[in-house]
């Protein structure tokens, strides 16, 4: 039991040190999306309720549609900041060979990379919504609201972990895996509530998307915190574990037909 | 005339070795053109969506907003076809010494760096944004001098976003990894994508005249709907030049720094 806790730890402080070895690559891996959201989304709403002479759409008015960009802006940095960028490096130069000998599993060490980098993006949040704070963007609810939000951009960090593993995973058949995530980012920042409130779509998409896992991913999270999502904690608790569980049987089959392929390249 | 037909003659050579490499991986020349409609769906849908909901956003209507998505689109059309993947490649060439054999050759380093690498399978994904562009333009009433001048003002922004991004990229010499550079160079790269007036003032001075990503679309459309030569229009040519001098001048200067890890 200690040593496997030992081996966990390890790769936890591992990837934790790899994370700031690079500083001025991790500075603005941090300052660029806080640049976009004050740059962008802060002056793109201020300017369209200013600009455009109207005071609401759909029950948004510009302060209530600037907090809502600003908590999309933590969510996004808690529950989808992961994309696994070397996995299918690993994969394609062969390197996994190691991880099929070791007595670390290929999957628990993809685990333990993952939780080291959500403890680097807590602080980062927490940091950031102190600055949203001071800016008067978005108000703190209370501490027990403000943990369970967090508890469910947690629990949205781990399905994206596992999507974003899923898609590492195809470099058992692609050469490049990259347009595979970007394609995942463009359609989930589109249909997840990340560029505007689900509210602003056609009734008829909202409809379908209401069977998908997109509007968990950044929408239900963000109504969570802004005190107005109509449905209970529990039901958004298990279907994100539902759609965790999808994702995850889908990475177990891929895995499978993966190792049959695989042709551990460099060895 | 020498040095042109030099220079073209290995441009060639890099597009037939691109034009190999992405027909020998078919499933991702296929993937990488969907990938590109699917942004090309989101940035339009977008704005359309918005548009629902106000008929004007300043002295913009819908179709003043959807030509200036389109004309970025196709400037990040040809960038994403012709210039993108270099960007990538560069750190790897520093980090791993490659660099080496690239200054041995007796044509210009930067060239080499930031050409040589192609995307040939998103060529035909640019019958969308000019389709668009035509189709917008039309709705605007555009005159002849618009229509006209409507490829030298695309080239003109893919030639300053371009410079901009290479300017960025170079500081890898010192940063060694270059995935926070080119995280901040596609951050700038959506600054880049709406008009400069939806930016307050001071925002809207600084990225026009310190770090002129607003010039570079703002730029050259404003020129498109004015029919005249505005000042945007005008800094975005002058801001070219400047950076092209800057990136000479941070090519030697990185190159006094680079530590070649292959020797």
């Amino acid at each position: 039991m200690q040593a496997e806790l030992l081996k966990w730890t390890r790769t936890f402080a591992i990837t934790w040190s790899s994370q700031f070895a690079y500083r001025a690559d991790f500075i603005m891996q941090v300052i660029g999306p806080a640049l976009v959201f004050f740059l962008v989304k802060y002056n793109l709403w201020s300017s369209l309720f200013h600009l455009s002479g109207i005071s609401q759409i759909q029950g948004y008015g510009q302060t209530q549609m600037l907090a809502y960009q600003a908590w999309v802006f933590l969510v996004t940095l808690l529950a989808q900041g992961y994309n696994n960028m070397n996995l299918s490096e690993d994969i394609r130069l062969g390197k996994i060979s190691t991880h099929l000998i070791y007595p670390f599993s290929f999957w628990k060490f993809q685990t333990a990379r993952f939780l080291s980098f959500q403890c680097i993006q807590i602080l980062v949040a927490a940091l950031t919504l102190g600055i949203l704070v001071a800016f008067d963007l978005v108000e703190i609810p209370n501490w027990d609201h403000l943990a369970m939000g967090l508890a469910i951009c947690m629990s949205v960090g781990v399905l994206w972990f596992v999507i974003a593993y899923v898609l590492g995973l195809a470099a058992f058949w692609l050469e490049e895996t990259w347009v595979l995530r970007v394609m995942f980012v463009l359609i989930c920042n589109f249909f997840s509530g990340a560029v505007f409130p689900l509210e602003i779509f056609p009734a008829w998409l909202r409809g379908i998307l209401v069977y998908s896992p997109f509007p968990y991913l950044t929408s239900v999270p963000v109504q969570y915190l802004m005190g107005n999502l109509h449905q209970s904690v529990g039901s958004v608790f298990l279907a994100i574990g539902f759609w965790t569980l999808v994702a995850w049987a889908v990475a177990y089959l891929v895995w499978k037909n993966g190792m049959r392929n695989y042709a551990a390249a460099g060895m | 005339m020498g040095t042109i037909k030099k220079y073209l003659s290995v441009y060639r050579e890099f597009l037939g070795n691109s034009l190999a490499e992405a027909t020998t991986y078919r499933l991702n020349f296929f993937l990488v053109m969907v990938m590109d409609l699917i942004f090309y769906a989101t940035s339009l849908g977008s704005i359309d969506f918005l548009f629902q909901y106000v008929t004007k956003i300043g002295n913009w209507d819908r179709d003043h907003f959807l030509f200036f998505i389109s004309f970025m689109l196709a400037v990040d059309h040809l960038h994403m076809t012709f210039i993108s993947e270099n960007f990538w490649s560069f750190s790897g060439d520093i980090r791993t010494g490659k660099l080496d054999f690239v200054l041995l050759k007796p044509i210009s380093g930067l060239f080499i760096c930031f050409f040589r690498l192609m995307r040939p399978g998103t060529v035909l994904n640019g019958v969308v944004p000019w389709t668009l562009l035509i189709a917008f333009g039309s709705r605007l009433g555009f005159g002849f001098w618009s229509w006209v001048s409507l490829l030298p003002m695309v080239l003109l922004a893919l030639a300053l976003m371009v410079s901009i991004e290479i300017l960025i990229t170079l500081f890898g010499f010192w940063t060694i990894s270059s995935y926070g550079l080119n995280f901040l160079r596609l951050q700038f790269q959506q600054l880049a994508r709406y008009p400069d007036f939806i930016y307050r003032y001071y925002f809207r001075k600084f990225f026009t005249i310190f770090v002129p990503v607003l010039a570079i679309g703002s730029g050259p459309v404003q020129f498109l709907f004015e029919q005249g030569l505005p000042g945007l229009t005008l800094w975005a040519g002058g801001a070219l030049i400047l950076i092209s001098a800057l990136i000479r001048i941070t090519w030697r200067k990185g190159l006094a720094a680079y530590e070649s890890a292959s020797s």
